[in-house]
């Protein structure tokens, strides 16, 4: 019985470590990506400004007609639906 | 250049002549064993042809058991013990059972087909009486002795999930990945569970990564610390993937309040391609860093998900995320299969292990939405507890979920990109709690 109770202790143990890791890795991470974002932003601000210039412009104008497409099929679908 | 080519193709001709001169020194005799034991031909009568047709049927092997019939293993006849009457007559049929019930989640339900027909059809192959489909030489042993045995199907898988995963949703609003870091109390609240119920630690550590809700960090975690009950451990994680639209949603609902599930999230922001592409590599280095244990789950993500990125090998990245992915799922599904055979299945341990496996995913996503909370309190801008819920690493299935829920709640609220922050989140998450389990059992 001692013998069981200490195991279990154990696996909180475990557990102890292992979320403290897993938070730790994800709060680093979470720290480092804020970081590169400002630091891309401050650095490279007009690599976001010229791709949209030409060939984001039209990829949007595409992601558009997209939506527009889909909106109408659903729209199509629902009222011959009802 | 030509003096490059001849040298190259010296050196193939000769490793090509070594290699053949090896495998031929070690056939020879193994031919001469089989040639030896060719025994001359005696005839015999109508009636002992028939008795003898009789003994090599699947009928009499699951009705009228009376020999020894040996199990079949991947690892070769060493391994292989007597089946008892329940392992080769009733188990046989209970597990065919089963597998149907497979076919049918699959089929009827779209649980996960993509999953559940392979694994169920490899149970099917592994339940034939006298057939060794899961032996050293048999077509379920040899796909599980390439790739599941030694762990590599489960790292192109990662490789493959890697280079579909688009970390977008999770560098626009990377608090969220947080979540992610939540849903793993469900791996460690499993372990002690499994714990308390009698696992040994290591089998417990093995058991829990079920919480994770990720197939192929389970297996890869099962090879290491309890091959034993690999089975038995796949074939609860994929389940409890395949169940996530019906394990998840009561739970959620259970967590929240009405409010906070029609909370509508602000828009992410968009993300630089710089951010996308720098981002496999920071999660590598940080691997690197703290958990080097977790590399190969980790270094295969990383890689699928930076040929992605990178934006000028197409080719590649598309095959892994199509062509790759869809023949390792082929085999891993088939290889898990074989370990549905019923002397590996019907034991006293899988029941365990599926309902520590339940548990530890429920905890999972309880936790998930529970930390979601507290975050929506105390952070300014709003988030709606349900993206917890995707913490857990099933991608993309549970972040849908979460966006079902979401709408159904309020029509229009859609939750699906803020949910795939965490769910992204979650992978990471898992392959972590898994480099930590490893590291203690180093």
């Amino acid at each position: 019985m001692a013998d069981e109770v200490n195991y279990v202790l154990e696996a909180f143990k475990f557990m102890l470590l292992g979320m403290g890791i897993v938070f730790l890795f994800l709060f680093i991470l979470v720290k480092v990506v804020e970081l590169q974002a400002k630091l891309i932003a401050k650095y490279f601000p007009e690599d976001t400004s010229k791709t949209p210039a030409t060939p984001a412009g039209k990829i949007a104008d595409d992601e558009q007609r997209k939506v527009a497409a889909i909106i109408a099929a659903v729209t199509e679908f629902r009222n011959n639906k009802s | 250049m030509k003096l490059k080519q001849i040298i190259i193709s010296i050196l193939f001709a000769i490793f090509a002549l070594t290699s053949v001169s090896q495998a031929s020194s070690t056939e020879v005799p193994v031919v001469v064993e089989e040639t030896s034991e060719r025994k001359a031909y005696e005839p015999k009568s109508i009636g002992e042809l028939a008795t003898s047709f009789w003994e090599t049927t699947g009928l009499k092997a699951i009705f009228d058991v009376n020999d020894g019939e040996m199990t079949s293993e991947p690892k070769g006849p060493a391994y292989e013990r007597e089946m008892n009457w329940f392992e080769s007559s009733l188990g046989r049929i209970i597990m065919i059972v089963i597998v149907f019930i497979l076919f049918y989640l699959a089929i009827a339900k779209n649980f996960e087909p993509l999953l559940l027909i392979p694994i169920a059809f490899g149970g099917l192959l592994a339940n034939i009486p006298l057939a060794g489909m899961g032996g050293e030489d048999g077509m379920l042993g040899i796909i599980y002795n390439m790739g599941i045995a030694n762990e590599f199907f489960p790292l192109l898988i990662f490789m493959g999930v890697g280079a579909m995963t688009d970390f977008g949703p999770l560098l626009a609003n990377p608090k969220t990945a947080i979540l992610g870091g939540a849903a793993q109390f469900g791996i460690f609240g499993a372990l002690v569970g499994a714990v308390i119920i009698g696992f040994d630690l290591q089998d417990a550590s093995a058991i829990s990564i079920i919480g994770g809700a990720d197939g192929p960090t389970s297996i890869f975690i099962a090879n290491r610390l309890a091959p034993d009950m690999l089975g038995a451990i796949a074939v609860a994680a994929y389940s409890y993937m395949a169940l996530v639209p019906v394990i998840q949603p009561p739970i959620m609902r259970a967590l929240t309040t009405k409010e906070e599930r029609v909370i509508v999230m602000k828009t992410t922001r968009k993300v630089h391609r710089l951010e996308k592409l720098i981002f496999p590599i920071v999660v590598l280095m940080l691997a690197l860093l703290i958990l080097p244990e977790s590399a190969p789950l980790i270094g295969a993500f990383a890689f699928g998900n930076f040929a992605k990125e990178s934006g000028v090998v197409d080719r590649l990245s598309d095959t892994m995320q199509n062509s790759l992915i869809n023949v390792v799922t082929i085999f891993l599904g088939l290889g898990v299969g074989s370990k549905l055979a019923a002397d590996k299945f019907l034991v006293v341990e899988t029941m365990g292990i599926m309902a520590i496996g339940l548990i530890a995913f429920s905890v999972g996503t309880a936790s998930g939405v529970i930390m979601a909370k507290i975050m929506n309190k105390y952070s300014d801008e709003p988030i709606n507890p349900l993206i917890g819920a995707a913490g857990v690493s099933a991608v993309p299935m549970s972040a849908r979920v979460v966006s079902k829920v979401g709408s159904e709640e309020k029509p229009g609220n859609v939750l699906l990109m803020h949910a795939m922050g965490p769910n992204v989140a979650g992978v990471i998450g898992s392959a972590v709690a898994a480099g930590v389990l490893l590291s203690i059992f180093k």
